[in-house]
């Protein structure tokens, strides 16, 4: 019998598929292949392809916009949202509108080509992860912006159009929907128990045989949650109560970037390549933060195709149980 | 400059961009669906689905549409309700149903292309089982949608059908969308729906289609490119009781506007949900003026686009479509 599942946070309920669960081989990903390089905008020797950098990173003296970096930073290309220009809220009878003042960046993750984040070397995940922090923090002086979302597409199928690995940053005048959704969540649980909802979640997943966690260090936990969306999702989660990704020091990005990896190399090895999103929530800015929200990453494998069910009713179908996930990924070592 | 867009429902802000603003024959698709499966809803094949639930027949007693329990339901309604909670988390189990509508005795892959009478049909075997549906008070809310198109969650059969689902629980996206309405009520004291229409009839730029006591229109902040409401003009809360009112002229929109999409787009793949109130019973979360705060309507989405980590972790949509225009375009399509 699968049953329904309630997300604590936000009051999602998903089904999962206990009874008979959908196996890693099941999902039939097609065989990955690399376009290959030729022309990659990301590359090496190609910088005059791109907008001017915003920031890069690298370990000896550069000329912007040449080789040698190791993160590199520069705006889309085809941005979702402008950065000039004063926010202008109006109304048009019973809607709202709003130009769309806004940021758009692409972070190129490493100048590798070929690699993954799992096959990155330890310290050039941590640059990646550094330049994640300096942008959010330079951003957030933008007193225009009220959220800087982190986000990831690897694979056409999770909404990447180049496979050179990259992530993106998108700074919105408003908080977004789904985020407002588990801050109120986190701070009504908060408001009723002095504690934090994710916490909680985690100090159950702990004291609970653990077979929703997939592998931890000091600093970190990475879970399938209980009440995934997704067959294979994995939180990754800072164990001390925080609610800003940009407040984490340098030791801390160590851990992260080796937990991170960790996970993507476990769902690699487990589900071959596939597509996925990951995404960074952390604290609004500029507005009203409260400190019962507590930041983290969710990593999404894209294995089925979200129908009209799933986007009619936010009602998910989940095919892989989370235990059972988590219990693949932690033979993955 | 891109503008953003707030749906007056639901608070969710959607991107449309203006500058890049897409037309009709810049969304190529390709049917990326594998090879099809021999199929098991044509005529004549009943014995290799589920026993029939119900179903509509002509007057030589052949069936036109027929209802089945979904092979592999991820609900069921032969077992007891049971409730309970794990640490922070709370469980139910899968009570509920799962019915596959099949749409036509013969292999048509688009509802579109069914006739006007087989349109009716489908509608009113909605309506007839959501009343049946309705009658289980362990049932909060029943959901008819369809997949069509191996990108739109199709599957590898593509006879045309569509589902029902039963759930003991309020889906979340339905509960907001109650929830906006009813705020909106409470402060204006109108339906946010019937204002919506008076809105767009007066201005009309994104109104596709009016007639029958019906409109069609692109939403001012869709999520997603060329998505069409349907919605009757005059207030009801409740979808199953258009099967009594204007079946009809409802099928005769209905048509019309799938018709028209697939003229444009080129046979997208698309989904549609039908949004309608929940079965009113003293349950939590029962609130007495539904009747006029909720107003049924059906959402139609081609699937021109990939939703990306972006649109999963806010919740913000990025519509490449201008509404205006994608309405301009598909009122002109002519079918």
């Amino acid at each position: 019998m699968p049953d329904l599942r309630k997300d604590p946070i936000v009051n999602r309920w998903v089904v999962v598929n206990a009874e008979q669960p959908v196996l890693p081989k099941d999902y039939g990903i097609s065989p990955f292949k690399w376009k290959g390089d030729k022309d990659c905008v990301f590359c090496y020797g190609n910088e005059h392809l791109t907008p001017p950098e915003i920031e890069a990173v690298s370990e000896t003296w550069r000329a912007p916009n040449t080789p040698g970096w190791k993160v590199r930073v520069v705006p889309n290309k085809f941005p979702a949202l402008k950065i000039e220009g004063e926010l202008d809220k109006r109304a048009i009878g019973i809607y709202d509108v709003s130009n769309g003042v806004g940021a758009h960046e692409v972070i190129i993750d490493s100048p590798h080509h070929y690699k993954t984040i799992a096959e990155l070397t330890d310290s050039e995940v941590q640059y990646m992860l550094k330049v994640y922090r300096s942008r959010t923090l330079d951003l957030r002086k933008d007193k225009r912006f009220k959220y800087l979302l982190i986000f990831k597409n690897v694979g056409a199928e999770a909404g990447a159009s180049l496979e050179h690995g990259h992530s993106q940053l998108i700074a919105l005048p408003m908080v977004p929907k789904n985020v407002l959704d588990e801050v109120r969540g986190a701070r009504h649980f908060y408001e009723y128990r002095e504690r934090c909802i994710f916490c909680d979640m985690l100090a159950y997943e702990e004291e609970n045989g653990k077979e929703r966690i997939v592998s931890e260090n000091e600093d970190f936990v990475s879970f399938c949650p209980l009440s995934s969306r997704f067959s294979f999702e994995v939180w990754v989660i800072p164990k001390e109560h925080s609610m800003d990704f940009g407040a984490m020091n340098d030791e801390r990005i160590k851990k992260l970037a080796l937990i991170l990896k960790d996970s993507l190399a476990r769902l690699k090895k487990v589900l071959g390549e596939h597509p996925y999103n990951y995404i960074i929530h952390t604290s609004p800015v500029n507005t009203d933060a409260h400190f019962s929200y507590h930041w983290h990453i969710e990593i999404m494998p894209k294995l089925s195709r979200v129908a009209g069910f799933e986007w009619g009713s936010g009602f998910y179908v989940v095919g892989t149980p989370p235990e059972l996930a988590a219990k693949l990924l932690r033979e993955a070592a | 400059m891109p503008q953003l867009r707030k749906d007056p429902i639901l608070g969710r802000w959607v991107i449309i961009s203006t500058e890049r603003a897409r037309r009709p024959k810049d969304f190529p698709h390709v049917d990326s669906s594998p090879a099809e499966k021999e199929c098991p809803f044509c005529k004549g094949k009943e014995d290799q689905t589920p026993p029939e639930i119900f179903s509509i027949k002509d007057n030589q007693g052949n069936w036109r549409v027929r209802v089945v329990p979904s092979k592999k339901p991820f609900l069921n309604p032969n077992v007891e309700l049971w409730k309970k909670g794990k640490g922070p988390y709370d469980l139910i189990n899968a009570v509920g149903s799962h019915e596959v509508v099949v749409e036509t005795p013969e292999h048509i892959h688009n509802l579109a292309d069914l006739s006007e009478d087989y349109v009716r049909d489908v509608l009113l075997t909605y309506c007839l089982r959501f009343k049946e549906l309705g009658k289980d008070s362990r049932i909060k809310y029943v959901l008819a949608f369809k997949n069509y198109g191996w990108d739109a969650g199709g599957g590898r059969i593509k006879h045309s059908r569509s589902q029902l689902i039963a759930t003991p629980v309020n889906l979340k996206r339905v509960k907001e969308e109650l929830e906006g309405a009813k705020s909106y009520y409470n402060y204006h004291e109108r339906c946010v729906f019937c204002d919506i229409i008076r809105q767009e009839l007066s201005g009309g730029e994104r109104i596709v289609l009016d007639e029958d006591g019906f409109i069609a229109m692109v939403p001012f902040a869709p999520r997603f490119p060329f998505e069409i409401w349907i919605l009757p003009k005059e207030h009801s809360p409740d979808f199953y009781n258009v099967c009594d009112k204007n079946l009809g002229g409802f099928a005769r929109v209905f048509k019309k506007v799938l018709l028209k999409l697939k003229v444009l787009l080129n046979d997208p793949p698309y989904n549609y949900v039908v949004h309608t109130a929940p079965f009113r019973r003293p349950y939590p979360g029962y609130w007495s003026t539904i009747e006029e705060d909720y107003h049924w309507h059906i959402e139609i989405t081609p699937r021109l686009t990939r939703v990306a980590g972006f649109e999963w972790g806010s919740g913000f949509y990025i519509c490449p479509a201008l509404p205006e225009e994608a309405a301009k375009f598909l009122a002109e399509t002519k079918v």
